[in-house]
């Protein structure tokens, strides 16, 4: 089904015929305006073929090359994005060496920096040490304190003598 | 491509530097108050004393060692306090802090209300610290203290 404006562009160029051409000026309010606006078109139409014709290109060869360099020149970037991730080494084998021995020597200052760090100077720094210890005088006069380590492994152990001995019932849970 | 380089190697080196804080971190110290006595059938020695047995029975002389209290804490920044208690004991743990060798601790063993004893020490991660106390019936109290 064509449009009014459709109709009537086809009627300008003359296109339409037999009932159609009929119907359509049958349609139109006022027949003599339509055919004065027809003929104004046709004259402009007839104006501008004569005076503006296509411009010819006059370096149609240079514009060409350029085209194609352009479109030769993207031709590498949409192929890198078609196959990233997909086929493409991530790294050149040289990289990957050089990224290995620098983490490697990395890991290696960083151990020797944790392993000085932890390594005790002294050998007592390994051994648990009481720094002080008291009773309370008054609840045990006769408590008496020494401490000492175990040689096989390495316990050490605050020895209390003379606390207030309690019944079995303080030994629940 | 170069960015990316830099960004790998500093993703590895502060991993690799985390390691160190990582370890100190993941420590913690096994409090307990243990009655020791002899038993004809003695009960199996709880896994926390297990690497103490041998010595804990020629110490003291006792063939059995039943855990009445404890408490597992981790020590995240080395000044923490924390209770191990029973019925009738308490023990207070408060850490006053911590380097490379261990934890600076002072030890209050309360009965009820009562201060027994209290000490400080410097607890090492690779030696347990045994403290004998009050006699309980037939048997012993022992504070024990374990870098796990």
């Amino acid at each position: 089904m064509k449009t009014f404006e459709e109709k009537w562009t086809a009627w300008i160029d003359g296109k339409l015929s037999g009932a159609e051409l009929a119907e359509f000026e049958a349609s139109l309010p006022d027949k003599a305006a339509a055919e004065a606006e027809k003929r104004d078109a046709q004259k402009l139409g007839t104006f501008l073929k004569e005076h503006l014709p296509c411009a010819a290109m006059g370096n149609e060869d240079f514009f060409n090359h350029q085209l194609r360099e352009r479109i030769a020149g993207d031709e590498p970037a949409i192929r890198d994005r078609e196959t990233t991730g997909t086929g493409r080494a991530w790294w050149p084998i040289g990289r990957l060496v050089w990224v290995g021995s620098t983490a490697l020597a990395i890991f290696s200052v960083c151990t020797f920096f944790v392993m000085r760090e932890k390594a005790p100077t002294d050998q007592s720094q390994y051994l648990t040490q009481i720094l002080n210890a008291r009773v309370d005088p008054a609840v045990s006069p006769n408590a008496t304190i020494s401490m000492f380590e175990t040689q096989e492994d390495k316990v050490t152990v605050l020895w209390v003598e003379g606390l207030q001995s309690l019944p079995s019932e303080y030994a629940h849970k | 491509m170069q960015r990316r380089s830099i960004l790998l190697l500093g993703v590895m080196a502060l991993m690799l530097g985390g390691m160190a804080p990582a370890q100190a971190a993941s420590r913690t110290v096994w409090s307990g108050l243990v009655i020791a006595n002899n038993v004809e059938n003695p009960e199996p020695i709880p896994l926390e004393l297990n690497p103490l047995e041998g010595t804990l029975k020629s110490l003291f002389g006792y063939n059995q060692f039943k855990v009445i209290g404890q408490s597992r804490k981790p020590l995240v920044s080395g000044s923490e306090d924390w209770l191990a208690s029973s019925k009738y004991f308490s023990l207070h743990v408060d850490s006053k802090g911590s380097n490379s060798a261990g934890y600076v601790l002072t030890l209050k063993l309360f009965q009820e209300k009562n201060l027994l004893l209290e000490t400080d020490a410097k607890l090492s991660k690779a030696s347990p610290l045994v403290i004998k106390g009050p006699q309980v019936g037939d048997g012993q109290l022992l504070l024990v203290l374990v870098v796990q």
